[in-house]
């Protein structure tokens, strides 16, 4: 367990209280992109984060902008198609 | 003025129409391009997990959509639903502002999600579709949609979100109650739930696998279809049942909202509300009229937090995009066209607040549960956490009012009530939610680190 990892918020996003463990393994082992925000208020998280990722890391979790959700389904619609042909 | 608390309307005066807001705004919607082929899309990229008149509907033009009758009948189990005025929250806060509320409580789910969870399920019944698969994370949209699918004998299946799955298990409850299939993702049923079972077995789950998850169950399956709760254009269209029925019920009051203020996550319960009155706004009617979009401060989305700056485009229409630096120099590129702004948030509300007929502001979770304890302890109503955001901005707008004299007619858009959050409650009065005064050093560092525009 890291520095942080114990301490618990209410997620508006899950509607449920998550640990920090949690907010920074949220998306496939990254952090998830609304983390500063939820917890720039109880410590340092953007400093501490920029020592733990790389700047690959980062620009994939911070600074991409977001698809509109449309374009989102039609992407995850093309992916499990695919998977349709490639069994297990 | 009438003295009443309760306003209702008869079963009848259901709206026959869902309202269109595509119809009335001054710019349209920019198209989605197909993020493989660049060009927009069609109906057929859509049509693996939408039902056809689902997919006219979101990209629809046409002012009124006739609700089918069948969804006017289940509509009647809980609608019209009430309009309440405050005032008892009004005589605590010794306002003269006139404060009323259009309560979506009432629904047997406890929320507005039924309004498009019915139509949605009615949809796909009527191409002939046998299941409809979704995700959900604190359990409300996957009970809704269970609602539903009762209504008319619908297979559903729901992928929560593992950690709220074992956080919730009375969301779980409800939806197998209604005869949903609930299911924790990841779950062993599809192969992006296997895949990361197979990295990770004890992995808490997240949004974006539960609707990955989802997705491939509809698209693996002919009989099976997706739907979604928030964002689409067609959710917000289903929506407007209750700003309609809200608009009707202060005609007869002969009133009209100096404020309208919701929460937005989504956006979905808001829009619904405010989409009829806007209109107004749009066509120059009530010039005068507020709309204030609440959101959380976490989860800024319209609201720009203290790292936001302007790259300004020559035209002057690029938004403040909040950006993150690294720190020790490195700025990362600006990111143009809102795009910051289109995340997990309906394009609708985003493009009106970019035209600027609606306003947004942010929150911080302690006040919020203060103020739902407020309303509690007036008005009886134990909140949604999501809706104690409105209440917050309610009660500071009524407040403003007692400082000017002003008498001005607020309407809230309450979301539902928060039964099945009764944690968060508790966390909140046992002292676990604190405030935090942001470390002036850190402030200063902060600002030290933003771009020279």
């Amino acid at each position: 367990m890291e520095k942080y990892d114990h301490l618990e918020i209410r997620c508006p996003r899950l509607g449920g209280e998550v640990t920090f463990f949690y907010c920074r393994r949220e998306r496939n082992n990254l952090p998830c992109p609304h983390i500063i925000d939820c917890w720039e208020m109880y410590f340092p998280v953007e400093k501490y984060l920029s020592s733990k990722l790389s700047r690959e890391e980062w620009d994939r979790c911070f600074n991409q902008a977001p698809k509109n959700k449309v374009m989102t389904l039609i992407e995850l619609i093309e992916a499990a198609k695919n998977q349709k042909q490639v069994p297990d | 003025m009438d003295k009443r608390t309760k306003f209702t309307l008869s079963e009848e005066e259901i709206p026959r129409y869902w309202y269109n807001i595509q119809a009335d705004l001054p710019e349209p919607l920019p198209p989605v391009l197909h993020p493989g082929t660049g060009n927009p899309i069609t109906p057929d990229d859509l049509a693996p997990l939408f039902p056809m008149e689902l997919i006219k509907q979101e990209v629809s033009t046409e002012r009124w959509i006739e609700i089918p009758e069948e969804v006017r009948d289940i509509y009647k189990l809980w609608r019209p639903t009430t309009l309440y005025r405050a005032h008892r929250l009004e005589k605590f806060l010794d306002t003269p502002a006139k404060i009323f509320y259009k309560y979506e409580g009432s629904s047997p789910p406890g929320s507005h999600k039924p309004n498009t969870a019915v139509a949605q399920a009615y949809y796909n019944k009527m191409e002939g579709i046998k299941r409809i698969a979704t995700e959900t994370g604190a359990g409300q949209w996957g009970s809704a949609l269970s609602f539903g699918g009762a209504c008319f004998d619908l297979e559903i299946k729901v992928y929560m979100v593992r950690i709220s799955y074992d956080q919730k298990p009375y969301r779980r409850v409800m939806m197998e109650t209604w005869g949903a299939k609930c299911v924790p993702s990841p779950s062993n049923e599809t192969k992006a739930g296997r895949d990361m079972l197979a990295k990770d077995p004890d992995c808490p789950g997240s949004l974006g696998l539960a609707i990955s998850e989802a997705v491939e169950d509809a698209v693996s399956r002919d009989d099976t279809h997706y739907a979604l709760g928030s964002v689409l254009n067609h959710v917000m269209l289903h929506q407007t049942v209750n700003g309609l029925e809200a608009k009707k019920l202060m005609e007869k009051l002969d009133v009209y909202p100096d404020i309208i203020i919701g929460c937005i996550g989504g956006g979905s319960n808001f829009a619904g509300l405010f989409f009829p009155f806007v209109k107004d706004k749009i066509d120059g009617t009530k010039p005068d009229l507020r709309i204030i979009n609440v959101e959380p401060a976490s989860c800024p989305t319209l609201t720009k937090g203290p790292y936001a700056y302007d790259f300004g485009d020559a035209a002057g229409l690029t938004p403040l995009i909040k950006m993150y630096t690294l720190g020790h120099g490195f700025i990362p590129p600006p990111v143009h066209a809102g795009g910051l702004r289109y995340h997990g948030m309906a394009p609708l509300i985003c493009h009106l607040y970019r035209l600027g007929f609606v306003e947004a502001r942010a929150e911080h979770q302690l006040a919020t549960f203060q103020a739902g304890i407020t309303f509690a302890r007036t008005e009886g109503i134990i909140s949604a956490p999501e809706a104690n955001h409105a209440i917050k901005a309610v009660i500071d707008e009524a407040l403003k009012c007692k400082e000017s004299g002003e008498s001005k007619t607020i309407l809230l858009a309450h979301s539902g009530h928060g039964h099945v959050d009764m944690a968060a409650y508790d966390a909140y009065l046992s002292g676990k939610l604190h405030d935090y005064e942001y470390p002036r050093e850190m402030v200063e560092e902060a600002l030290a680190q933003l771009p020279k525009v």
